[in-house]
């Protein structure tokens, strides 16, 4: 069983939680190109490596940033945002 | 007039032929016709949805219910006891379930004073479906259904658990209610007919299975319910 720790709940199964996508800046939508914009809203990063992602423990709606290598599918650690 | 509140588990409930009670405004099962002596003491699934509670949130939540003397947990995903035999359970940082106990009306007395445009403070609508799991062999229900492991817990921490149970979210945590023993469950009302059938089926595999407020709680009073 895979486990993610929550940083308010703890170690719960992976079962628990949502993936919520890698963490990218927005760019400010009222200077930005029509260009950078699409390519915020539509494009992805598929590059394997350590990413900040966004998870969400769906029992107590919980969201949290993880820090994981997507190539190990280790997770580093985690912490709340703000 | 009539009732104007009913159990998330009603209809499920109404097809064990019971005799109701009324709580707080809500009909819930005080006997079920198969409800033989013993279940309870073994493995006892209990509707107690009835029970008046007020979800309230917010960077001001906490010293809102502190002034009106509202005993507060300190850290989050753990409880307190409210007078009368209710809880007071913090559920993140800033979000608080306050239920009554059978000799309680803090709940009852709070949800009106919560109104929309206080800074800081947001009420959280809570219609959920509530039960208390009693009997021996407890741990056995939740083993198969949840991967928290509860046996574990300190009794005396208070702790207040977050999880999912058989896919549903659930709020979870380990009281004396009325006198006894039990676990509480709290899950959306939606999802309440689920969990109670699922819950109650694998209670009947082991031994126990639905129970009506009096076989649970022998030593409540609940005269002072309606």
């Amino acid at each position: 069983m895979k486990i993610l720790t929550c940083p308010v709940n703890g170690p719960r199964p992976v079962s628990e939680f949502a993936y919520g996508g890698e963490v990218r800046p927005m760019p400010d939508g009222a200077t930005c190109s029509d260009r950078e914009w699409a390519d915020y809203v539509f494009n992805r990063s598929g590059v394997p490596g350590v990413k900040i992602e966004w998870w969400y423990h769906i029992a107590s709606g919980t969201w949290f940033h993880a820090e994981r290598d997507t190539v190990t599918d280790r997770v580093i650690r985690t912490w709340l945002p703000g | 007039m009539a009732n104007m509140r009913s159990s998330p588990l009603a209809h499920a409930l109404a097809t064990l032929h019971p005799e109701w009670i009324d709580v707080a405004g809500m009909p819930l099962a005080a006997t079920l016709r198969d409800d033989h002596s013993g279940r309870s003491d073994k493995l006892g699934v209990c509707d107690l949805s009835g029970l008046p509670r007020v979800g309230v949130k917010g960077p001001g939540a906490a010293a809102w219910l502190a002034a009106r003397g509202v005993p507060v947990p300190d850290q989050p995903n753990t409880w307190t006891l409210l007078e009368g035999g209710g809880v007071v359970a913090r559920l993140a940082r800033t979000e608080f379930l306050v239920e009554d106990g059978f000799g309680g009306r803090i709940a009852a007395r709070l949800a009106p004073e919560l109104k929309p445009g206080t800074t800081g403070v947001y009420p959280v609508p809570r219609q959920d479906c509530a039960l208390a799991l009693t009997g021996t062999v407890v741990n056995e229900l939740l083993v198969q259904t949840c991967n928290v492991d509860f046996a574990s817990q300190a009794r005396d921490a208070c702790i207040v658990t977050l999880t999912l149970m058989v896919g549903v979210s659930v709020t979870v945590l380990r009281q004396t209610f009325a006198g006894r023993d039990c676990w509480r469950l709290w899950c959306d009302g939606t999802s309440g007919p689920y969990l109670w059938e699922t819950l109650t089926g694998i209670a009947a595999e082991l031994g126990g299975g639905p129970v009506g407020l009096k076989s649970a709680f022998p030593d409540a009073r609940f005269q002072n319910l309606q």
